[in-house]
């Protein structure tokens, strides 16, 4: 649904109106895109916004240096739960913010016996928001996401159909399987990823940052034509045609009206707001700041050790010096992100013990 | 019984290609490994793999079911890790054809690298021998459809002209050659002007 940009940047012909030629490749999993950008055979992709971090940091993978100079889309994301789960975490909730917080789901699993398997959650990959949002969901109320509960992949395509047999108890993916999964009354959506984190990046264009420097003009071409589809996408007058082109069958191949429930706002029954943007106030800017994030979310989660240069790992994958020399605008002054030296050395344990909880606190942070 | 066998490698394949799936089994048993498992859909993936304990997991790089295999490795050594973490221990070039060819690999920790990329070698070829025959049916098909194409058209312009087969084909390779278009693309715009025209019976 997030790929939305790319789709448009090529039916709408900007891609060519900048003066590139992209040939739009769909790829199967989030492995696929990770080890065909790794090996140039992409040179550059549709990815999540932990992806470049997690390649330029070799967790998971070959270290390849990859960085983002374009934020694709921010939020976008929901935990929807079974309908069967929901029905046994309304008796021990008191009130609809039970829910939503995991408070009842604290209790119901603090009451099951050791010998009942544990809820099973799924999300798409394991190096994404998907993954550390739900954690940290999970964490928050006291669950201890590797011991209390199960956490396992599916591909976004089969979550709605694992729901509805009973395989799995809830889910953290984005859109338009939360919405779906209420459309269709297997699921109930209790909070999104606006709600645990704030606002943030979750699709960026990623690319090999060899390829990158050898092809600075197509790269830039590539960002300009992008920043043009992400501003039409967001036009609410564009919609009826969005859905449209999405529903082909070169690209979701699935009927409009699947998709349409992810633009009806507000019709959930527990949760607050999705909030998937993808133009407006600094949505595309690359904040650094965001790559320091989810460095410590890695390390929260025991996906990565201890990293030694924060501030340069930042500066290096999320790349706002590019955006702003593309867009002419002054860079964010490095003192409104960066850590202090002190700070480097903290920042890690501070995100992992809860001192930090929402992206907006590292600026507050400073 | 003195003498020590080496242990052959045990390898799980995952292909919704039965037929490539089996042209690869067979390789693999030529080569001496030991294919203890083929799924065709990734139903229980992580549990087949928790089952069967392979050394190395074959599977196509299309496979939307790969990123269930990303997670295992993540949550224990004993599971099969990602080809492309090997990547940079001297395997980079055979890594990079086998992600070209299609083929994707999860493998164990304590391999021989040098183990690991000889298997590689045999799926990289069969998947190559499987695309090469895949397209050459691809292409068999298609000359088989654009005849169809070409005789249908050959058969409005007989209609509507009056004259015999050979003319009609003289007509659309002229049409071809003063136009410098392919015949198929010429036969398949006379079939639509003709429809236009309520030419078709």
């Amino acid at each position: 649904m997030d790929c939305a940009p790319f789709v448009i940047a090529q039916e709408k012909g900007y891609f060519l109106e900048h003066g590139v030629n992209v040939l739009l490749s769909k790829e199967a999993s989030w492995a696929s895109v990770r080890d065909k950008v790794a090996f140039k055979v992409l040179d550059g992709a549709h990815m999540l916004a932990s992806m470049p971090v997690a390649a330029s940091l070799g967790v998971g993978t070959v270290k390849t240096a990859m960085h983002t100079s374009f934020v694709v889309s921010h939020n976008g994301n929901g935990i929807t739960v079974s309908n069967r789960l929901h029905e046994r975490m309304k008796l021990y909730a008191n009130d609809v913010s039970d829910l939503q917080s995991g408070t009842a789901l604290k209790h119901l699993v603090s009451k099951r016996c050791s010998k009942d398997s544990p809820l099973r959650f799924a999300i798409v990959y394991p190096y994404s928001s998907h993954n550390y949002q739900l954690r940290d969901w999970l964490d928050k109320a006291g669950i201890d996401p590797d011991k209390d509960v199960q956490i396992i992949v599916i591909p976004p395509t089969k979550m709605i159909d694992y729901l509805k047999l009973g395989e799995i108890d809830g889910y953290c993916v984005g859109e338009p399987w939360n919405s779906l999964a209420e459309e269709q009354k297997v699921g109930k959506m209790l909070t999104t990823g606006f709600d645990i984190w704030g606002s943030a990046p979750e699709k960026v264009f990623g690319v090999n940052s060899q390829w990158a420097e050898r092809n600075p003009q197509a790269h830039c071409a590539i960002i300009k034509a992008l920043d043009a589809a992400c501003k039409w996408v967001s036009q609410t007058s564009n919609q009826p045609e969005l859905l449209h082109i999405l529903s082909h069958p070169d690209y979701l191949n699935c009927p409009e009206e699947q998709l349409t429930s992810t633009f009806k706002a507000g019709q959930y029954s527990l949760s607050g707001q999705i909030n998937q943007c993808f133009s407006g106030q600094d949505v595309n800017l690359p904040k650094p700041s965001y790559a320091l994030w989810i460095m410590a979310k890695m390390y929260r989660w025991q996906q990565l050790a201890y990293v030694p240069a924060l501030n340069d790992v930042a500066e290096q994958v999320y790349r706002q010096d590019l955006y702003c020399k593309i867009f002419e605008q002054a860079p964010e002054i490095a003192s409104n992100w960066k850590l202090s030296d002190e700070q480097q050395q903290t920042w890690l344990d501070d995100v992992a013990s809860s001192k930090v909880l929402r992206i907006s606190q590292i600026l507050s942070n400073q | 019984m003195t003498k020590t066998v080496p242990k052959a490698l045990t390898v799980m394949l995952v292909d919704n290609e039965p037929a490539r799936a089996a042209i690869v089994e067979q390789a693999m048993s030529d080569s001496g490994y030991r294919v203890i498992r083929r799924l065709e859909n990734a139903k229980n993936l992580t549990q087949a793999v928790t089952e069967s304990q392979p050394d190395m997991v074959i599977i196509d790089i299309e496979s939307p079911d790969r990123d269930m295999l990303e997670n295992m490795s993540r949550l224990t050594h004993d599971n099969p890790r990602p080809i492309v973490m090997f990547a940079d221990e001297g395997s980079a070039e055979q890594v990079e054809a086998a992600i070209h060819a299609g083929v994707s690999a999860y493998v164990v920790d304590g391999i021989q690298s040098n183990s690991v990329n000889a298997l590689l070698q045999v799926a990289i070829a069969r998947f190559r021998e499987f695309h090469a025959l895949r397209s050459e049916l691809e292409s068999v098909r298609s000359q088989l459809e654009d005849r169809k194409t070409i005789d249908k058209a050959k058969g409005l312009i007989m209609k509507h002209q009056k004259c015999d087969e050979p003319a009609a084909y003289k007509a659309l390779r002229k049409l071809a050659m003063d136009r410098s278009q392919r015949i198929i693309d010429v036969a398949r715009n006379v079939i639509s002007v003709m429809e236009l025209m309520g030419e078709e019976s």
